[in-house]
């Protein structure tokens, strides 16, 4: 019989067939194949089947039930095939997501390639994503970040631009990184906002779906009786799904996914697919959280570290000075006696000689030089003693009096008048108080060294937060920086103020017991000696 | 006359003291040590102390406050090389405070004070 199909034939020419098309060739020489692939579903081919049954071939009633089988069996396979294509699809896309999940420690990072997985096309191609997570006290679950277009326009623009770029997932959340995600945190700020819910209310539908450990698909909430609608409400949506975050049985958080814009149906696979991802992106989440709050602790201990070492380079300068202070002092003490022998009796010489006796110049300079020695020599053990306080609680404003009251005599010889300011109600200091005073009464000195031309003191106490500020102001000459800066150092010399350990010792008296001094100059002239006392025991 | 006792552990310092003080028209008498110094205040009667608060092995204060604690009724006026000992509690026992200084006016012009203080004192 000719047959109009081609599939009695081994080999045809391509015009034979109208179903093989281009770069299917080698069909045209391969019957098996084209009888599977091609003749099948071919026209020509139904006709000569019912042209064997009119002619009465054996197996013409059976070959139709086969073909039907066949046709059958074949789009399952397509289908499967297909399924088969897009969890590959998937796979692949997890696997990329959650390399960079699994490496990264930066929650921005985490944040972004999470959201851009979810709302991307590339990824599960939802239309916005919002997470949630546990507050640190574990109290609450907060809004945390919003990702997706708030209308139609931007919906549109965003996605022409995406689709103009052919970035991949990876490049996107890249990209959302570095320019949006500063804005979109504030951008659902007022939506955010609305989406506190603490941990205990237990019939919340984000607490349910933690509890339950899987996501819950809210459908047609505005008219669903059984639902809390003001959930619905705050997203502008009926339809949305509520993906709950947990890592290691850690409540990490909430993320909810909608189709805002496009009204999509979410599917049962969109639901599973976003359920494996759910995992990996808690994980990460709690890694990145915790390595955020490690880099704060460590902040923290580096800080405390650092003052730690300032104080034991302090504790070592003190011994250090504490040391010398303790030579200095010995050294002092027998150099004190002998040297007032000599010049108490180059007084008493030098009283009993006559005016014109020409020793008397000699005696002169011995009585200057020793009282010049003594002076060095009482610097110095003031220095030494001053060393070892001990502290109690004073009342500053009385100090103040009884120190500038022993001043009164140098300052009324200096023609220097003394304002006092002194606040009411001042907290007690715990100070020495001798070294205190020393200090006090060793800046009014300094300070009239200043006042050449006298003036007026400006001697306040007020209070300063936790501490208590004592404040010596004067009109005088502004020092130099390199004056002030020999002031705190011992034995530092300058034209200015020569030599000395005064201040240099107030310093560290002051600075040895957690106070501080600093010295200031006025931009009118004058220059101010602020003493800062602590009102508590200073704790590290 | 007044009479002072003058307590130093440098002889060189007491034999300084008694000259400078003799000038003034003092009556000075010196001890060495505390334990002299106590034996002279039990055997005759003194107007004033003056006491160097760093003695040899012993100290100027604990001398002051057995000279108060035993009802002396003499005036103490300490001296030292430190200071700041005029802000130590336990150098307020003592009616009067100098540093040493080869310049012995401080002490005479104190020694004056106290003495001037007690007269006043012993009349009302």
């Amino acid at each position: 019989m000719d047959w109009e199909c081609c599939w009695s034939r081994d080999h045809i020419e391509a015009d034979h067939c109208p179903y093989v098309g281009e770069g299917e060739e080698d069909l045209l020489s391969s019957q098996r194949r084209r009888i599977v692939e091609k003749c099948v579903e071919c026209p020509r081919f139904k006709n000569d089947l019912a042209r064997m049954k009119g002619a009465g071939y054996p197996l013409s009633d059976v070959l139709p039930y086969i073909l039907t089988e066949f046709q059958e069996q074949k789009a399952q396979m397509g289908a499967m095939l297909s399924f088969l294509n897009s969890r590959t699809r998937e796979i692949k896309f997890l696997r990329e997501v959650g390399l960079v999940l699994q490496n990264s420690i930066d929650l921005d990072e985490v944040l972004s390639i999470a959201m851009t997985a979810i709302t991307a096309g590339k990824g599960f191609g939802m239309n916005r994503a919002f997470l949630l997570m546990t507050d640190k006290e574990r109290r609450n679950i907060r809004g945390y970040l919003g990702v997706g277009p708030r209308d139609y326009e931007e919906a549109w623009r965003t996605w022409e631009d995406i689709s103009r770029s052919n970035f991949t997932l990876r490049q996107l959340a890249r990209d959302f990184q570095k320019t949006k995600l500063s804005s979109e945190k504030v951008k659902f700020h007022d939506i955010l906002q609305q989406l506190t819910v603490p941990l205990a209310d237990q019939g919340h539908i984000f607490n349910r779906a933690l509890r339950g450990k899987k996501p819950i698909l809210v459908e047609n909430a505005l008219n669903n009786p059984d639902l809390d609608r003001g959930l619905a409400r705050i997203l502008g949506v009926d339809t949305f799904l509520v993906m709950p975050l947990i890592s290691r049985n850690r409540r990490i958080g909430v993320i909810i996914a909608d189709n805002c814009i496009t009204h999509k149906p979410i599917t049962l696979q969109d639901m599973q697919s976003l359920e494996t991802f759910a995992f990996p992106v808690a994980f990460a989440l709690e890694r990145a959280s915790l390595y955020e709050r490690l880099q704060e602790e460590v902040a923290k201990q580096k800080a405390a570290n650092l003052k730690l070492r300032e104080q034991q380079e302090l504790i070592v300068k003190m011994e250090k000075m504490a040391l010398v202070g303790k030579i200095t002092s010995s050294i002092a003490h027998s150099i004190r006696n002998p040297l007032m022998v000599i010049g108490g009796f180059a007084r008493t010489l030098l009283k009993g000689s006559s005016a014109d006796d020409e020793k008397r110049s000699y005696l002169e300079s011995i009585v200057r030089e020793t009282r010049q020695l003594e002076e060095v020599l009482s610097e110095v053990l003031d220095y030494s003693e001053s060393l070892f306080p001990v502290t109690d609680y004073w009342d500053l404003n009385e100090l103040v009096v009884k120190a500038m009251g022993e001043l009164e005599g140098v300052m009324n010889g200096a023609g220097v008048a003394c304002r006092m300011e002194l606040a009411p109600d001042l907290p007690v200091v715990r100070i020495d108080y001798k070294q205190i005073s020393y200090c006090l009464k060793t800046i009014t000195t300094t300070a009239l060294s200043a006042m050449e031309l006298g003036g007026e003191l400006h001697v306040e106490s007020l209070k300063d937060g936790e501490a208590v500020l004592l404040r010596v102001t004067d009109d005088g000459k502004p020092l130099s920086e390199t004056a002030q800066v020999a002031l705190t150092t011992p034995f530092f010399q300058t034209q200015e103020l020569g030599e000395g350990v005064g201040l240099s010792l107030c310093k560290s008296i002051l600075e040895r017991q957690g106070n501080s001094l600093t010295i200031t100059g006025r931009p009118g002239g004058g220059n101010t000696y602020s003493i800062r006392l602590l009102t508590k025991k200073e704790t590290i | 006359m007044a009479k002072l006792l003058v307590v130093d552990d440098e002889a060189n310092i007491r034999l300084l003291y008694a000259a400078e003080l003799s000038d003034e028209g003092y009556d000075v008498v010196t001890a060495g040590s505390a334990l002299e110094a106590v034996e002279k205040l039990e055997s005759g009667s003194f107007d004033l102390a003056v006491i160097d608060i760093k003695l040899k092995n012993e100290s100027g204060i604990e001398l002051l406050q057995r000279i108060v604690k035993e009802r002396h009724t003499v005036p103490v006026i300490l001296c030292t090389a430190f200071s700041c000992y005029k802000d130590d509690f336990s150098a307020w026992l003592a009616d009067g405070y100098v540093v040493k200084s080869s310049d012995l006016q401080e002490l005479k012009d104190e020694i004056a004070r106290v003495l001037a203080k007690r007269q006043k004192a012993a009349y009302t």
